[in-house]
């Protein structure tokens, strides 16, 4: 019950957010000087359909009738959009949004989940051995180290990867997700080229979001090594084992508001990663949409996008208050 | 005094120091040591780095080092503008909901929140359709309204800290207007905090920028290392062949560097204000 009243308010600010993207996306194509709509609408009565078949045409293709009031077109835009419908795509000639959409999720979201697991895996541990150890060497080292990984631009990241494994020593390959003389399908050659594909994109992910785990692990368990109960493990002799697994339990709590940064960073930054892996995911659907003006597309995904991480960020609020009992109280 | 002791307690901190005032110095007088437009030989085309060419030279025979010193400009500049207009916006933001507390406090920060979770990146791209945003001052303008969220936050949360020591209790007990007490002395012992944050905030703001010309989604208006990146990458074949390695590592290494620099001497800055994580011996 307490957790519904926390979740609620939470809930309705996901929605608003949702609402304002898409909002802010519709005025936006409504802005481009000469709509795609007009302009197909033009091309249809040149080649010679009459006002009204062209109208039709036009409405069945672009997802909104381009001579109604503006208001009227964004009401139409929301109706459909609470259907599931984002309109068709342009480039794809006539293909729905959400199929474009649905193709091009997993080479996101897999790759991107890889990576957050390994960067909290990794970066949490790094982050508590940092703390711990942080007048030593190795301590200052491990922290420079996620202050560095945590600064570094995204395709900086991703171009030198690229560089070091596929130009320079030729160990793995990139581009598309698998080797394209394969015949897709569960056989052995085609899942070892998928899993080498997938190796560079997934490390780009792991190394974005090590820092932020590293960072904020390492404060949390600085702050909680000088707690009173930390001091009492230790007085009351306590092996030090013990007293880390103190420590670390109580120190993961804030790990959750990274959770939900993290997942904004790496859908943020699958533009920069798909372009340079050629990777074919929501990145770079959005990327190439916006090169081929395809504006429903473009639309479709950067909502997309948007709602991913207004969802990652509920639950990440959710699982607070599961784990936290002092929330719910 | 305390201050260089801190700097120089660890050599990495002099070092990022030295980077970081390097590059300032490259975006300040660089378009000065190489005037005119690039120089184009047709004759050495990729050319390895040699005593004429110390970085090698272009897909037009232009040299890299040449560009590397011109775009530092536009790089830098953008950047500092950037983080300048975050800064600004994200410390009114910051200070005005810890201040008051309350239903400002409660919207400010829902609009906050909202402008941290919309993704930069594809918001940016997604704006680069209606507004080519090449220059530097509306590159800046560009970066700074959507990046002012982390600023807010950090300035929000430090503002509610500082609120409850004693000099502000006295302040407001005197009877000061709120005008006075945000600005005369709230905004005074919050500036080292929001300088440290400024930093960080360049940092991002240069991978924003040069990715945008990366992506070729902002026009070309001037020569800078995304767009030297751009051309290497999508034209110049820089990623098959070993012959352009120097002009695609070139912007590479210099925004390393720069992010390296920052880091170093953040460290410093982050023990000069953080007594908590000053070494206990």
């Amino acid at each position: 019950m307490r957790t519904l009243t926390r979740l609620l308010p939470k809930l309705a600010v996901g929605l608003v957010m949702i609402w304002a993207v898409a909002t802010f996306t519709f005025f936006l194509v409504h802005a481009l000087p000469g709509s795609p709509g007009d302009a197909a609408y033009e091309n249809y009565i040149l080649s010679g359909m009459s006002p009204e078949q062209a109208q039709a045409k036009v409405s069945s293709i672009y997802g909104f009738t381009s001579h109604d009031p503006l208001l009227v077109q964004y009401r139409g835009y929301l109706w459909r959009l609470l259907h599931g419908d984002l309109g068709q795509s342009i480039s794809y000639s006539g293909v729905p949004v959400t199929h474009v959409l649905r193709a091009a999720a997993p080479w996101t979201i897999f790759p991107a989940l890889a990576g957050l697991v390994i960067a909290f895996l990794v970066g949490t541990s790094f982050g508590a051995v940092a703390a711990v150890k942080r007048s030593s060497r190795w301590g200052g080292l491990l922290s420079m180290s996620g202050s560095f990984f945590a600064g570094i631009p995204v395709f900086v990241l991703a171009l030198v990867l690229a560089f070091l494994f596929h130009t320079e020593w030729n160990l793995l390959p990139y581009g598309d997700t698998s080797d394209v003389t394969l015949t897709p399908g569960f056989n052995g050659p085609y899942v070892v080229s998928v899993v080498q594909h997938a190796i560079l994109p997934v490390a780009t992910y792991a190394l974005l979001g090590y820092g932020a785990w590293l960072l904020t692990m390492k404060s949390s368990v600085i702050s909680v090594l000088g707690d009173d109960f930390i001091l009492a493990a230790e007085l009351r002799g306590l092996r030090p084992r013990t007293r880390m697994r103190y420590v670390s339990r109580n120190a993961i709590l804030p790990m959750f508001t990274v959770f939900a940064l993290s997942i904004g960073y790496l859908l943020g930054g699958s533009v920069l990663v798909e372009n340079v892996f050629d990777y074919p995911g929501l990145g770079n659907v959005l990327f190439q949409a916006i090169g081929a003006r395809d504006y429903p597309l473009m639309s479709g995904a950067f909502l997309l996008i948007t709602v991913a991480i207004v969802l990652a960020n509920i639950v990440a609020d959710l699982l607070y208050t599961v784990i936290d009992p002092r929330v719910r109280r | 005094m305390t201050t260089w002791r801190v700097l120089t307690r660890r050599p990495g901190r002099v070092i990022g120091l030295l980077i970081l005032a390097l590059f300032a110095l490259m975006a300040v007088f660089g378009p000065y040591l190489y005037a005119g437009p690039l120089a184009v030989d047709p004759n050495a085309i990729y050319s390895a780095p040699s005593a004429q060419h110390w970085l090698g030279t272009d897909f037009a025979g232009s040299d890299v080092l040449q560009e590397i010193v011109i775009g530092a400009r536009y790089v830098l500049e953008t950047a500092a503008l950037s983080a300048l207009f975050a800064a600004v916006i994200g410390t009114l933001v910051g200070l005005v909901a810890g201040y008051h507390r309350g239903p400002t406090d409660s919207v400010l920060m829902r609009l906050t929140d909202f402008v941290l979770t919309i993704p930069g990146l594809p918001l940016l791209i997604v704006l680069s359709t209606i507004w080519s945003f090449g220059q530097p001052y509306e590159m800046a303008i560009a970066l700074g309204v959507t990046g002012w969220g982390g600023v807010a936050r950090a300035v929000r949360s430090q503002t509610l800290s500082l609120r409850e020591r004693g000099f502000l209790e006295a302040a407001r007990g005197l009877g000061l207007s709120s005008r006075h007490v945000i600005f005369r002395e709230l905004l005074p012992n919050l500036a080292p905090f929001v300088a440290m944050n400024m930093l960080l905030a360049v940092i991002a703001f240069i991978g924003a920028e040069v990715a945008l010309f990366f992506l070729g989604v902002v026009p070309f208006s001037s020569s800078n290392w995304g767009v030297m990146l751009n051309q290497a990458v999508f034209s110049g074949g820089a990623m098959d062949s070993p012959a352009a390695l120097s002009y695609l590592l070139a912007p590479l290494l210099c925004i390393l560097l720069i992010t390296i620099g920052i880091v170093l001497f953040l460290d410093a800055v982050d023990e000069l204000f953080n007594p908590r994580l000053r070494e206990r011996s």
